[in-house]
């Protein structure tokens, strides 16, 4: 009987219950679409941040010759330490000569982390993907043109007295110093200076937040005190502070339509509850208890906010795609698991909006039944 | 014949307003009576409390063995629900619920709903086909015959009516006369509250009212 009740209740009293919905879908449709933009959002800044290149930098203490570490120990710890989903790439710089005896900036490094270390690099020709590649090189715009190089030209480089022959595989455009640097094979430029298993910095990319990038950048430093590493502040705390700000906003947001959504649904409810005096005194001139007549109402009330978060969600949805295409010229994905967010927010809401329902309970039956 | 109810000295005041005033008298199992009086005497107020519907400021009522004075909400609430059952001049209908739906609706307040039972109620008053239609498809004496169903479901020990004719045309008058005779036949208690005094002269006993006190109790048949 009570689903029976439950579904006359809501067929009797459609028109009012109409408008209770349309404010709660129309606020979980807001809370959606938000949620949905600020998921997906965080998750698209987060990987614009990552296209920034390295967020922290390991280099050895000291000056010169001094300024080394051991390569090995240090990625050790780094892969020990690390988040999952660290990306490193250990360097060594050295001043090389050319056969006309011009210097020239060498750097040895993985260079098929490349394009996760230093995004932003233009390469004009073939970059280089293997590591363990020692016949070729990138070489920086300005070396290319003081050199007259370009993709496939040879290029000798000198240390001390070793000398290496390297193929240019790929001209770099990074508008920055390493437009003046030639990159190739770590062990290549190792072997050339003798400096077997030794490196001047790692720089990295380490995923997650400010506070958990200092975390591991204090673990490497008590571990490597030969070493220094340092969060790039400048892109960590734009990313954190940025994310922050957006998630503040949006809760403030949420909260704003939440309790607007509220106060139409009191509204509502407060007409309701007095179309509702007459119903509730009969049913309490027929023996009906309070919470009895109440939970009829609240399960009404409840079933209203789980249909309105659903209607809501996908209203949202839509409203994601749009705002997504229309304002941000992106496509932004919406997420399932705003759905049961969406639900649990109106269901609130709605019971929240349904407190005049609480005036029932004063009714008395006798004044009720006398038509007053 | 054993004693239904036993009113006692019934008094009930609103603010400067003796609605009753000491009433006392007694109403045996099976009984029919007829409540009568000018407005204003205090028959419904009688009714209400008789029926758990108010409470008196003094006095007692007492029901099937159960003084009505001394429950409080929650007692009030079973009582309605066990001991009495309704039916009033407005007929108070639930208007979403089918006449059916109605009378499950007292069911469902009592214990469990039976629709089968509920069916033969409604049968019983003769809507038997109407069972699905809503109290606006009803006319007044139709929505009456579903409430005298209503009433009945829960075998209350008492069958309370305030002016159960009082809306109604001659015609639908005299079915639910007629509905009334034939419960008072089958041995309900029935107190019935009406203007009407050839109404009044169906019952067994017709109490008086006026101003709240009792004016008089008339045995029908020794009036006759």
């Amino acid at each position: 009987m009570f689903g029976r009740l439950f579904w006359q209740l809501i067929r009797g009293n459609r028109g009012r219950l109409a408008v209770a919905l349309v404010a709660i879908v129309g606020g979980g449709a807001v809370i959606s679409a938000m949620f949905n933009m600020e998921i997906d959002v965080r998750r698209k800044l987060t990987q614009e941040f990552r296209s920034l290149g390295a967020n922290v930098v390991l280099s050895a203490h000291g000056a010169g010759d001094q300024a080394l570490m051991n390569e090995s120990a240090a990625d050790g710890f780094v892969n020990r330490l690390g988040p999952q989903g660290t990306i490193s790439s250990p360097y060594l710089y050295l001043v090389a000569r050319t056969r006309a005896n011009q210097p020239v900036v060498l750097a040895g490094t993985w260079l098929d982390r490349a394009s996760a270390i230093t995004p932003w690099w233009q390469i004009q020709g073939e970059a280089i993907s293997a590591r363990d590649d020692v016949t070729r090189c990138l070489v920086g715009k300005n070396v290319a043109r003081q050199f007259a190089l370009t993709p496939g030209s040879e290029i000798e480089l000198r240390y001390a007295d070793k000398s290496a022959h390297f193929t240019v595989s790929g001209i770099i455009t990074a508008g920055d110093d390493e437009d003046d640097q030639v990159f190739t094979n770590l062990a290549a430029v190792q072997n050339l200076s003798g400096l077997v298993d030794r490196i001047q910095m790692i720089q990295l990319r380490v995923p997650g937040s400010v506070v958990g990038i200092q975390s591991f950048a204090s673990q490497l430093n008590t571990a490597l005190p030969d070493a220094d590493a340092r969060p790039i502040r400048q892109i960590s705390e734009t990313e954190g502070s940025l994310l922050s700000r957006i998630q503040l906003l949006m809760i403030t947001m949420a909260l704003l339509i939440l309790v607007l959504t509220g106060l139409c649904v009191l509204a509502t409810m407060a007409a309701l509850a007095m179309e509702r005096r007459a119903d509730v005194g009969l049913m309490k001139a027929l023996g009906g208890s309070i919470g009895r007549i109440v939970r009829l109402f609240l399960a009404e009330v409840a079933v209203l906010g789980a249909l309105g978060g659903v209607l809501g969600y996908l209203f949202g949805v839509a409203l994601t795609l749009w705002a997504g295409k229309r304002v941000f010229g992106v496509m932004i994905s919406p997420r399932l698991e705003v759905l049961p967010l969406t639900i649990v927010l109106m269901v609130g809401v709605a019971l929240a909006g349904a407190l005049p329902l609480r005036l029932l309970g004063k009714v008395k039956p006798a004044v009720i039944l006398r038509g007053e | 014949m054993s004693r239904l109810v036993q009113v006692e000295g019934l008094t009930k005041v609103y603010g400067k307003v003796r609605a009753l005033d000491g009433v006392t008298f007694d109403v045996e199992a099976g009984e029919w009576i007829a409540m009568m009086g000018p407005s204003g005497s205090g028959k419904t107020t009688l009714i209400n409390i008789l029926g758990g519907l108010d409470t008196p400021t003094s006095g007692s009522a007492v029901v099937d063995g159960v003084d009505v004075a001394r429950f409080d909400e929650a007692g009030l609430t079973r009582y309605r629900a066990e001991k009495v059952g309704f039916v009033f001049q407005q007929f108070h209908l639930v208007p979403y619920l089918t006449a059916i739906e109605n009378v499950m609706l007292a069911q469902y307040f009592h214990s469990t709903t039976d629709e089968n039972e509920a069916r033969l109620a409604l049968e019983r008053v003769g809507l038997g086909d109407r069972l699905t239609h809503v109290p606006a498809q009803l006319s007044g004496g139709e929505q009456q015959r579903v409430a005298v169903a209503r009433s009945l479901i829960n075998h209350p020990k008492l069958l309370l009516a305030d002016e159960p004719t009082g809306n109604l045309d001659e015609a639908n008058e005299q079915i639910v006369i007629n509905l009334l005779t034939e419960l008072h036949i089958e041995g309900h208690t029935i107190l019935m509250v009406t203007h009407d005094a050839s109404i009044g002269r169906l019952a067994d006993r017709r109490i008086e009212l006026a101003h709240g006190r009792l004016q008089q109790i008339i045995t029908i048949s020794a009036e006759n």
